[in-house]
């Protein structure tokens, strides 16, 4: 039989998915829980988010929050850091703490076989972390080390810089979450313990559950053995200034460096129900996926990078758009201009195809986002962080398909501020300063790794 | 164990495309996964680079695929797809919605048996800038991003295939015209030199009807030969120092080891994580934990279908010289080999490793790039048990026995030093 080859083959039936069921309780201690028995694998995976991230380190002790991650699991209860960390080992659990802008997570993921062993040691870590002056002293030091290894990486810098510049510095967003050298000296283990006596309770965290035991069984255990876990917040008023930048170039020197970082982006409205899925289906087009628009001009047209992407980021109290790519130092201005094009040439409209093409990646890529433990996991974690409606994922393809060419339109005409646009480039200043001077027209400002200015001439 | 008895199926076609069947329906998602048996070790001098540059002319279209194509198709049909290469394959795989697998078929049969009239000139020019910008941000410019490259061509013959990175030289990258890319093609881009994994949820009847449709009216060409090598080894220690725009000290030790599979190379990777996989492995405690001398230190045994090398790496604190770094490293090696490893030890190895089988079985596209791997190596896709029995028959001996043999021998030292030392 001759087959023909050239018609795309069209999608057999539709499939059927139904979305796994979303359980929400609280513990006795009046901790949330959400929670979905998954019963594929013998995995418990189990994530306590804390509302203490970096946004609220104090002045000068800027890197709070992560040292404060980093000193958590030195040491619980009985167990000394080594001790603690060899019993994990030992049931092959993975445990993990990390700090971001918002949040303190502790992740966990066990074979349910050594799921009480490993809760165990878990609520002892939430419950009786010891902070002891030599942990501390000894995790600071570690942070330095890296503090000066960041200084490398060229990623690393253009994001830092970027934050600095976009968020401006009245605003708790705009610092690394890692701190500063000068800062993290500054803190002590009375800080850390401050912090943690502060943020670190059961009324400002969620406790995050993907696993194969039942609702009443895993409530037992937790109760079990986070029913210790008791104490009261202390709550704190954070400041989110936000100002209207120009559009500039932000250039910091890394000497011999053979590319180029790239960030430009300016503020951008923090999430809401209203605005999300249509910010999503612009971004989907303008900068998400591989055949979105940036990525298709400046890598399968231009050949200027490996890759390049647009997003809108989203904090709990912020919201901030950038395009990110890295490019051979002789296309960066090349780049830029292409870059600001695309976002020029966004606010003109989309095609019908462009929208088809987008709703039906997101629509039909949704059952995938449910396949690991982890993956629910984050998906429950990102409905407590935003406090998303508990029909979230129930109304998500209705609400994707809902949105309309005008939606789109709008949604770039309210959200892309080509004047606004920070540039931030990170590469040789040497070989990119007369390229930029003459290739662009925007002012172009020297800052150091950190974002602050350095006010040498640039003639 | 019974849940990494897993159940598949495996035939082959007339042209010799290799087929592997393994149903997982706990979504309505369905995997697609091609090995080809082409890596950069089948380049030679002056041609390295060939197989991953290859690798991304597959997504640059075929016959009734145009430019750009490959990817809206899977993209518009909520699937994630991507390539990759290694010293011994290439690989390129797929997920979407189990409703779309002849999609996926159509494709990767399309440039499996049509790709060479729609390649032009524009297009490879186009690729060899994303590659050479690939090789910028992966590695010429990424902070001890050269160490690799110095590492294995002073560790393995200079005719070695194992002796240059995947990427290739800039040079090389450079250099390829449409004949080398069309020659690779017609070379190694065969169904008879490929096998295809479909995994997840499809109806078997179906998914074989499918397969044949697609893949049978390509015809097969010869099989390729794989060029044996001789064990390599060092005939005496080589000591190299780099300057790199990097604040923290590095040394990089690069002994040889054995194959994929072979013997000793499970007692290899066991050493390594007992070395420094955790905090209380052994030169992690000591050097980063206690002494606070490094900052940070990592061994690893890395081998292939080909050879095998065991490396640690330890970046030093400031102030701290790589010199102290490696007595240190070379005198617990020694120290092993004198008093063995505890069954504790060796338990908590294991036990990591028995874990990690069970928490990768959550990826059906993970576990179709497995069953490819394990057909690949040893010839039968369902070797998770066997696998994992390699690893629970360590002992102390076998631990003492692979250092005594391996990493007494002669070995590479790099040093990777800031610019500003002098």
């Amino acid at each position: 039989m001759h087959l023909n080859r050239t018609d795309k083959p069209l999608p057999k039936d539709e499939i059927s998915f139904s979305l796994p069921e979303i359980e929400k309780f609280n513990l006795e201690n009046g901790l949330q829980v959400l929670s979905i028995q998954k019963n594929k694998l013998p995995i418990v995976r189990l994530n306590l988010i804390v509302n203490a991230g970096s946004k609220f380190d104090p002045e000068n002790k800027k890197g709070l929050s992560n040292l404060f991650a980093m000193t958590i699991d030195e040491g619980a209860g009985e167990y000394s850091s080594l001790e603690l960390n060899e019993e994990f080992n030992f049931l092959g659990t993975n445990f993990g703490v990390s700090a971001n802008q918002d949040r303190v997570h502790l992740s966990l993921q066990s074979l349910t076989e050594n799921f009480d062993r490993s809760l165990e040691l878990f609520s002892l870590i939430v419950n009786q972390p010891h902070f002891s002056g030599e942990d501390f002293l000894r995790q600071q030091r570690k942070i330095l080390t890296h503090l000066l290894q960041l200084k490398d990486d060229p990623e690393e810098i253009a994001d830092t810089v970027f934050s600095y510049k976009v968020f401006d510095k009245d605003n708790l967003y705009a610092f690394p979450i890692n701190g500063y050298e000068s800062d993290v000296k500054n803190i002590s283990a009375a800080d850390i313990k401050n912090h943690y006596e502060n943020y670190f309770t059961p009324v400002n965290s969620t406790l995050v559950v993907v696993s194969n035991l039942k609702k009443d069984e895993l409530t037992e255990k937790l109760n079990n053995r986070l029913r210790g876990w008791n104490t009261n917040a202390v709550t704190s008023e954070l400041n989110f200034n936000s100002f209207q930048n120009k559009r500039q170039i932000f250039l910091v020197d890394k000497k011999n460096s053979v590319q180029s970082e790239i960030r430009i982006g300016h503020l951008s409205s923090p999430r809401t129900q209203e605005e999300f899925f249509n910010k999503l289906v612009l971004n989907t087009i303008l900068g998400g996926p591989f055949t979105s628009r940036i990525n298709l001009n400046l890598r399968e047209k231009k050949g200027y990078t490996y890759g390049a992407s647009s997003n809108f980021g989203y904090y709990e109290n912020a919201g901030f758009f950038y395009v990110s790519t890295s490019v051979g130092i002789e296309n960066t201005s090349n780049a830029v201009k292409e870059i600001l094009f695309e976002l020029e040439n966004i606010k003109a409209g989309v095609t019908a195809e462009e929208l088809e093409f987008a709703r039906s990646f997101l629509i039909r890529k949704f059952p995938s986002n449910f396949e690991t433990y982890s993956q629910l996991a984050s998906s429950l974690t990102s409905i407590a962080a935003f406090g998303l409606p508990d029909n979230y994922f129930n109304t998500y393809i209705d609400n994707v398909k809902k949105v309309s060419i005008e939606d789109v339109n709008s949604a770039a005409v309210q959200n892309i501020f080509p004047e606004e646009l920070i540039i931030v480039i990170v590469g040789d200043k040497e070989t990119l300063l007369p390229q930029l001077q003459k290739e662009l027209k925007e002012e172009i400002f020297l800052t150091d790794y950190s974002g602050n200015s350095i006010t040498t001439d640039i003639d | 164990m019974d849940l990494l008895n897993i159940k598949y199926e495996k035939y082959k076609l007339a042209n010799g495309l290799e087929v592997i069947l393994y149903q997982d329906r706990t979504l309505p998602v369905v995997a697609a996964n091609i090995w080809y048996k082409v890596g950069s070790a089948n380049e030679r001098r002056g041609k390295t680079g060939i197989a991953h540059l290859f690798e991304h002319m597959m997504f640059q279209g075929s016959v009734n695929v145009p430019k750009e194509k490959h990817f809206k198709y899977i993209q518009e049909a909520g699937g994630s797809l991507n390539g990759s290469t290694s010293l011994d394959r290439t690989n390129y795989f797929e997920k979407v919605p189990s409703n779309f697998l002849e999609l996926i078929l159509w494709l990767e049969s399309d440039r499996m048996g049509f790709f060479l009239p729609a390649l032009t000139q524009e297009k490879l020019s186009n690729q060899i800038d994303v590659v050479r910008n690939e090789r910028l941000e992966r590695y010429d410019n990424q902070p001890y991003g050269l160490a690799w490259e110095i590492l294995v061509s002073n560790l393995y013959a200079n005719d070695h295939p194992y002796s240059w990175l995947t990427i290739g030289s800039v040079d090389d990258i450079t250099s390829f015209t449409l004949d080398d890319v069309s020659s690779f093609f017609k070379k190694y881009y065969s169904p008879k030199n490929a096998s295809i994994v479909i995994a997840g949820d499809f109806d078997s009847d179906q998914a074989k009807d499918s397969v044949e449709k697609y893949f049978s009216g390509i015809p097969g060409q010869n099989h390729i030969e794989g060029k044996a090598f001789d064990q390599s080894s060092l005939h005496e220690n080589k000591f190299i120092v780099h300057k790199d725009n990097v604040q923290l000290e590095r040394i990089y030790l690069a002994w040889h080891s054995e194959k994929a599979y072979s013997d000793d190379d499970s007692s290899l990777e066991i050493l390594a994580d007992i070395l420094t996989g955790s905090k209380n492995s052994r030169l992690y405690k000591e050097l980063v934990f206690e002494k606070e001398i490094a900052h940070e230190v990592t061994a690893y045994q890395f081998s292939g279908k080909l050879a095998g090398s065991f490396i640690i790496i330890a970046t030093a604190k400031p102030d701290v010289k790589l010199s102290e770094l490696k007595e240190k490293i070379l005198s617990e090696l020694d120290n092993i080999v004198k008093s063995g490893v505890t069954e504790k030890e060796l338990q908590r190895s294991k036990n990591g490793i028995k874990s990690g089988f069970i928490y990768s079985m959550q990826n059906i596209d993970s576990m179709a790039d497995q069953l490819n791997s394990y057909n690949f190596y040893l010839n039968e896709p369902a070797s998770f048990n066997l696998d994992l029995k390699r690893y629970n028959n360590v002992n102390s001996g076998n631990i003492k026995n692979v250092i005594e043999k391996y990493l007494t021998k002669p070995y590479v030292e790099l040093h990777v030093i800031p610019q500003t030392t002098e």
